[in-house]
């Protein structure tokens, strides 16, 4: 069982973990930035609102230099949000990678924090595969893979749809096939 | 009523032998069992005692008042739900399950699968104890949930843990009294370690607080509080002397690690691990004496827990990881406090040895704890330099210059290690903790870089275990050991992503 990579003999360089296979969709840029200017463009009309009321009541609570610079705050939140849609969309597509091997299911996620997860089928305990609207209109779903820890469920977004089903068969066999009791 | 005090343990094990139940107890028996006729008794002595007080307090006070009546009807209602709750409850213990009824109005089952039982917990409290009564919780894990029977005969409560949990050693089980052998028992000097823990040195203001504010609802209640009288206190504790006001504030600072060591000696009184025919029984308590039973092969490691002061008296809390346990901050509980030899044996005895010597973790690591030690306080001073707030600015970069060597410790506490069939990682400094997981229970990798990270060519390794919180990161690796680790123990899994 146990093997000392660093005393393998014929490996030189450490050890380092390759990208996945496969890239999800190209649809899920489309899906992601959607998300991204909802949730940033209610951001934006609630600093919008915040602004506009604190400047009617002059708030005596906030201290001087920021009730004068309150003003500011929603083009703050519009640069923010702008930068977000069009750059974490691309960002991410770059970084979240899947495969499956013969028994370990293997994602990479995240763009300016990243993870990489290593799940094997055998300690699957569930597979479900969601969608929600906007996934919908793009013909895109997303798998959940759950282990008996939370830590060790994984999640991959931004598959086409099919795709997404058939592994999700494929998996939940397998892992039903392999499962031993170790939860 | 049956006060508690009046030792009934001639009567009960006759009543709870009922005529419709085969003695010998098999562990199929199909019998539909009721708890056991006095509980409602038990049920209703909280409530009895606190309306009785009342009830007292108001005949001293206004004679047969208003109150009183009102006690009595309470006392009444009380018992009546009592009785009926008792009437309409009923479980039973299936071949595969066990099924717990209620039909009152509606009806509702309970199916508990055998095989999904990951633990059964008897806890006996005062009156229980002197009724001849304990109560069982049917822990589940995550798909059936949990269950009490309150309450069952302490016979009948061992009968169902012996057979709820029993179910891989049925064949061999019966003839022979179960082996039973002592793992660990807490010993008298270590009730003293309980100021070092620091949460018990709370405990008697919870505990005080509680009292004071049932006391004061109580006497409101009864009209007994007015403002003339809470004033008139008010005034007397005002018009102390300077000097008696210090001997109390000094008394009670003394008194707080006295305090501290009742609390604890009153939750983890005689402490005993044992194991019994494949679980590891844990028992604690005066008042209410307590048993946990962890089910051995869920159990899937332990964690090792103090904090700095408990550092300094070589003194050790140990937990157990088991999968599947719910609540398992207390459940899971192996010894509340004791020396680290103890407790390291202990630890031994039911997964195997502590793995060790830690290895440490790069230089780049200590930076990065220190500044994460040192930021939020910071953060809160540079605001409030910013607010013009002076006073809460220097108290902040105070916080902050204390936080330096606090973050230096936490980096020296990182360290990961494995010995071949069990990996241990280690974290924190106030509340510092080693993980000990069995390779077996481990359920993924996660890795996790933060652009920070990256730069630093740092890596969080989080152990994926099915057990306990459900992950335990090893904080900080250089970002090669963080993958050959992982490679190390689960090889079948890392090595067909490595880069060739």
């Amino acid at each position: 069982m146990r093997r000392d990579l660093h005393g393998d003999g014929g490996r030189s360089h450490p050890p380092r973990l390759r990208a996945p296979a496969h890239r999800v969709s190209p649809r899920a840029i489309a899906h992601w930035a959607i998300e991204y200017l909802l949730l940033w463009g209610l951001g934006f009309g609630l600093s919008l609102g915040v602004s506009a009321w604190l400047g009617d009541t002059e708030a005596e609570w906030l201290p001087g230099w920021l009730s004068d610079r309150v003003g500011v705050l929603p083009w703050a939140v519009g640069a923010a949000g702008l930068l977000m849609v069009t750059v974490a969309p691309v960002w991410r597509y770059r970084v979240h990678r899947w495969e499956v091997s013969a028994d370990v299911v293997y994602t990479r996620t995240g763009w300016f924090s990243r993870e990489w997860l290593l799940v094997p089928v055998s300690r699957i305990q569930t597979v479900d595969t969601e969608q929600g609207w906007i996934e919908r209109l793009l013909g895109l779903a997303t798998i959940e893979i759950n282990t008996a820890s939370h830590t060790g469920s994984s999640e991959v977004s931004g598959l086409p749809a099919g795709v997404a089903t058939r592994l999700a068969d494929d998996l939940a066999h397998r892992a039903h096939d392999l499962r031993d009791d170790a939860t | 009523m049956t006060p508690p005090g009046i030792p009934d343990e001639a009567k009960t094990p006759r009543v709870s032998d009922s005529p419709d139940v085969p003695k010998s107890s098999a562990a199929g028996e199909t019998g539909v069992r009721r708890l056991h006729p006095l509980t409602f008794v038990v049920g209703a002595v909280r409530e009895l005692i606190a309306l009785l007080a009342a009830g007292a307090t108001g005949l001293a006070v206004g004679g047969l008042s208003t109150a009183f009546y009102f006690t009595l009807v309470g006392l009444g209602i009380g018992l009546v739900f009592h009785v009926a709750s008792w009437a309409t409850f009923t479980y039973a213990l299936r071949d595969d399950r066990i099924e717990l009824r209620r039909t009152l109005i509606g009806r509702s089952v309970k199916t508990i699968p055998r095989d999904r039982i990951r633990g059964v917990d008897v806890s006996t409290s005062l009156p229980h104890r002197t009724l001849g009564l304990a109560v069982v919780h049917i822990d589940a894990g995550s798909e059936g949930g949990e269950a009490a029977l309150n309450a069952v005969s302490r016979r009948e409560a061992e009968r169902l843990r012996r057979v709820l949990l029993d179910r891989a050693a049925d064949e061999p089980e019966g003839d022979a009294a179960p082996p039973r052998r002592v793992l660990a028992r807490m010993r008298r000097r270590w009730y003293v370690y309980a100021p070092l823990s620091g949460a018990y040195l709370l405990t008697p203001f919870a505990l005080a607080g509680s009292l004071l504010g049932t006391l004061y609802n109580l006497g409101d209640d009864l009209g007994l509080i007015t403002r003339e009288r809470v004033e008139t206190v008010g005034h007397e504790v005002v018009g102390l002397p300077a000097a008696a006001v210090v001997a109390l504030a000094v008394l009670a600072l003394f008194a707080l690690p006295v305090m501290s060591v009742i609390a604890f000696s009153l939750f983890n009184w005689d402490f005993t691990v044992e194991e019994r025919n494949g679980s590891i029984v844990a028992e604690r308590g005066l008042a209410t004496r307590r048993s946990v039973s962890l089910e051995r092969r869920r159990l899937r490691g332990v964690e090792l827990a103090d904090n700095p002061l408990e550092r300094l008296g070589g003194v050790l809390r140990l937990g157990a990881l088991v999968t599947g346990l719910g609540d398992a901050a207390h459940r899971g509980r192996l010894l509340p406090a004791a020396p680290r030899p103890v407790a390291e044996e202990l630890a031994a005895r039911v997964v195997g040895a502590v793995p060790g010597p830690l290895r440490p973790h790069p230089r780049a690591a200590r930076g990065r704890r220190v500044v994460r030690a040192v930021a939020p306080p910071g953060a809160v001073g540079l605001l409030a330099v910013a607010a013009g707030r002076p006073w809460i600015a220097a108290a902040c970069a105070v916080l902050a210059l204390l936080a330096v060597p606090l973050g230096l410790d936490r980096y020296r506490q990182l360290g990961h290690v494995t010995d071949g069939e069990r990996l241990s990682v280690r974290s924190g400094s106030l509340k510092r903790r080693q993980v000990v997981v069995e390779h077996g229970a481990i359920v993924g990798w996660r890795f996790r870089r933060t652009l920070f990270q990256r730069r630093l060519g740092l890596a969080t390794l989080d152990v994926a275990v099915g057990a306990g919180d459900g992950g335990y990161p090893a904080i900080d690796m250089s970002e090669q050991d963080a993958v050959a680790f992982a490679a190390e123990i689960t090889p079948d899994w890392v090595r067909p992503f490595l880069e060739k």
